[in-house]
């Protein structure tokens, strides 16, 4: 082995990285993980969300639908009532 | 089985790996790459690429042969990335007029400005072959390229960083 081989060996040493290497790489990779969570998390309250909004809006048009049957029931009451005192008094 | 698969596993612990291989990892980029910023991002990618892929490392040998291959690669694509060879102002380097003593600073950071200056193969082969120790067939190996190939690449690097040297009063003793 001559001068450079040696040279060329201590120049290309391996160095350590940074004192906080370590930390720094398993930071990274608990801002990876969550990143997945909040990502299902998100289309889970999405979905979840939309699936409510549908179940608000039937209960709501069945409830327009109720009043509307008894608004006409009422009217249809007060039509008969009327239509009774009519042939009452004739 | 199962024993001895758990056992390879507990051999193939994260925390244990990125101690006893990220001085390897780190300086495969750097001196490939000459810049400490970017081979510290290189390191721990590779680091979190090694956490994505531990269970299908089969030992802890395995992993070490793993982790350099994909550190290599990883050193070719940032530097293809960074389009350009590293600036190496090497008329800004002072010239011993001496030889210096064996495990000189000075020598040794015009060596790694030197190598630095290579083209990208030759570069990559001096690096496993002098930091990671490795022979020719592995080389090939990890590089895919034919043994003979490496063993050009090599006679012409030290051809040049020789002459390099020279020029500049840095000769054989």
């Amino acid at each position: 082995m001559d001068w450079l081989d040696e040279e060329l060996k201590q120049a290309l040493a391996r160095k350590e990285p940074g004192a906080d290497f370590d930390a720094r790489v398993r930071r990274k990779l608990v801002r990876t993980t969550p990143r997945w969570l909040a990502a299902a998390a998100a289309v889970i309250v999405i979905a979840g969300g939309g699936a409510l909004y549908r179940r608000h809006q039937g209960e709501q048009a069945k409830e327009q639908v109720m009043l509307a049957v008894r608004l006409t029931g009422a009217k249809l009451n007060r039509v008969q009532v009327h239509v009774q005192a009519l042939g009452e008094r004739q | 089985m199962i024993g001895i698969q758990s056992a390879a596993r507990q051999a193939c612990d994260f925390g244990e790996l990125m101690r006893a291989h990220r001085s390897m990892v780190f300086s495969v980029a750097y001196h490939f790459l000459h810049d400490r910023d970017l081979a510290e991002e290189i390191a721990q990618d590779v680091f979190l690429s090694l956490h994505t892929n531990l269970d299908d490392l089969e030992s802890p040998a395995h992993a070490a042969h793993w982790l350099r291959r994909v550190a290599v690669q990883r050193a070719i694509d940032a530097a293809r990335r960074r389009q350009r060879r590293p600036v190496v102002a090497l008329d800004s380097l002072p010239e011993p007029s001496v030889r210096p003593a064996t495990g000189d600073p000075l020598l040794g950071e015009m060596l790694r400005k030197l190598v630095a200056s290579l083209p990208e193969t030759q570069r990559m082969v001096v690096v496993l072959r002098y930091q990671e120790d490795l022979d020719p067939t592995e080389i090939a190996g990890i590089l895919g390229i034919p043994i003979g190939t490496v063993k050009s690449h090599l006679q012409r690097s030290l051809a040049l960083l020789r002459e390099k040297l020279e020029r500049r009063g840095v000769g054989e003793r």
